[in-house]
């Protein structure tokens, strides 16, 4: 009784820090427009914990999630550099992605009967999440929230008029590649409660949603985070009594929610 | 004297995007840029701001570009704006005030702005969605911000797009009023509101094709060398007319 209690707490603690996450990188990837990033770095972080797995079995210890985080920072600056260089963010990532697939696919090759634990970040549970997990995803919260506060407001000059923002001095290549450093921060704090594929699902749909809404850029996050919240936490309570994984049912909610936004006048 | 050009080239890869360009502008002053598409006229206003790398001198009240940026405000092109993005009126002008610190809101930014605001009849936008206005709001608006950051000089990137007529002649109205105190470079397809304070008119088409007042400049063969068509103009003593526009040119 005792331990679904304490499953539970992480749980609901997970939720609450994917919220903010959502409500931050979540609608800065869509104010950017680099939503497919996102679904770009979820799944290169797939390489980057196949490659922890493989070094803690083969090498020296190495928590597998950490490493994610690393390989999708990398992934992020990639992207950042290619954007730089006048690439298209899009097509960077897709090749970003398939560079990442290509390394995911050869470390499961190489460590097999563990290859479940890298494949379980593809759909996630939030109901059997560790305590190092949640150390390292109130950790990363907690970055992202700091660069947020102190970063804001040239981040958002950068995104919204680059050579206006040049003009002035700041250099929106250097914050546009310190927000894809915290989109893929980001990404990786909801690797774990809700997998690659429905990380779109509660970091960009509350955003996408709650622009749809929202007269400003504050009212947009706050909004992110009511749905990202109530999406998830409904998942919860709904899994708890069905035995069907939360993540299933918190973007069954947010995608709800969003298609109801779209009879909004 | 204020800004000073003298053989400046740009290139883009192996592309040249301005070759040999060379003038002199005092200040108080209004200077309008014209060409085709492609001519190179934002990448000369990108040059005076020290945003792209260049061959040749530039010289801003004696001073390279990126150390005289905080003498200039820069009002780029509407289209080059990431409108996808839920901000106010407001936060838009006070955009380039409150990127200079990270926490906080000084009162002095605040009143800046509203007056800017003030200044194009805008000010009861202030808390309007951004997004929700038409090109010629967004463009006034883009007008407040550059006015908000209070430069000696304004760099003025297509103010005129997206506009009905009734906003071209307010908006240059103001910079009529706004060129006594200040130096004006602007990017325009249509000089028709400008022509009575244009101070030096600029045809540009990656080399100068014409620079000077504006009565000597535009003629029929400057501009047939500019656009590579006829563009007939009709003179009348002291005032030419562009045929088929509303253009007239007071000496």
């Amino acid at each position: 009784m005792f331990t679904v209690d304490v499953w539970l707490l992480r749980a609901i603690i997970a939720i609450f820090l994917i919220a903010i996450v959502s409500a931050i990188m979540g609608s800065y990837s869509v104010f950017r427009g680099s939503t497919f990033m996102v679904s770009g770095i979820a799944h290169g972080a797939l390489a980057g914990a196949a490659l922890g797995i493989f070094l803690a079995l083969y090498f020296f210890h190495a928590n597998y999630l950490l490493v994610a985080l690393i390989f999708s920072i990398l992934f992020a600056l990639g992207i950042a550099y290619a954007s730089h260089k006048k690439e298209n963010v899009d097509v960077a990532t897709g090749v970003m992605f398939a560079l990442s697939m290509s390394i995911a696919i050869l470390f499961l090759s190489l460590i097999r009967e563990y290859a479940s634990v890298a494949w379980g970040l593809i759909v996630g549970d939030l109901l059997l999440l560790s305590e190092s997990d949640i150390e390292i995803m109130l950790v990363s919260v907690f970055a992202i929230v700091l660069l947020f506060l102190i970063f804001h407001r040239r981040i958002l000059f950068s995104i919204f008029d680059p050579d206006g923002a040049l003009s002035v001095g700041i250099h929106p290549w250097l914050y546009e590649s310190l927000l894809f450093v915290m989109i893929a921060i980001g990404v990786v704090v909801l690797l774990k409660g809700v997998g690659a594929i429905l990380v779109y699902a509660l970091l960009i749909i509350p955003a996408a949603a709650s622009k749809r809404l929202a007269s400003s850029v504050a009212s947009s996050m706050l909004l992110s985070f009511i749905i990202a919240l109530g999406a998830g936490l409904g998942g919860i309570f709904l899994s708890i009594y069905t035995a069907i994984s939360p993540s299933a049912y918190a973007g069954l909610i947010a995608t709800g929610i969003y298609f109801l936004t779209m009879f909004k006048r | 004297m204020l800004i000073e050009v003298e053989n400046l080239s740009v290139k883009y890869d192996d592309s040249v995007a301005l070759q040999d360009i060379n003038f002199k502008l005092e200040h108080p002053s209004l200077l309008v840029i014209m060409g085709p598409n492609g001519a190179g006229k934002t990448t000369l206003l990108k040059a005076l701001l020290g945003l792209v790398d260049y061959q040749g001198r530039v010289k801003i009240f004696g001073k390279d570009p990126e150390e005289a940026r905080g003498t200039m405000g820069y009002m780029p092109q509407r289209d080059r704006v990431n409108t996808g993005i839920p901000l106010r009126v407001k936060d838009v002008v006070l955009m380039p005030l409150l990127s200079r610190y990270y926490f906080g809101l000084k009162r002095e930014d605040v009143e800046s702005a509203k007056e800017a605001l003030a200044r194009v009849n805008m000010l009861s936008y202030w808390n309007r969605n951004f997004s929700a206005l038409s090109g010629g709001e967004q463009q006034r608006v883009f007008l407040a911000r550059v006015l908000a950051q209070n430069s000696k000089i304004l760099i003025l990137d297509e103010p005129f797009s997206a506009t009905d007529v009734s906003t071209k002649m307010k908006m240059a109205k103001i910079l009529h009023e706004l060129k006594k105190e200040k130096t004006i470079i602007i990017v325009t397809h249509d000089v028709n509101p400008l022509v009575e304070c244009t101070d030096k008119l600029l045809l540009l088409r990656k080399k100068i094709i014409a620079y000077g007042n504006v009565m000597d400049v535009l003629n029929e063969e400057n501009m047939e060398r500019l656009y590579g068509v006829k563009v007939p103009i009709i003179r009348k003593e002291n005032v030419c007319y562009v045929l088929g526009s509303d253009v007239h040119v007071h000496r």
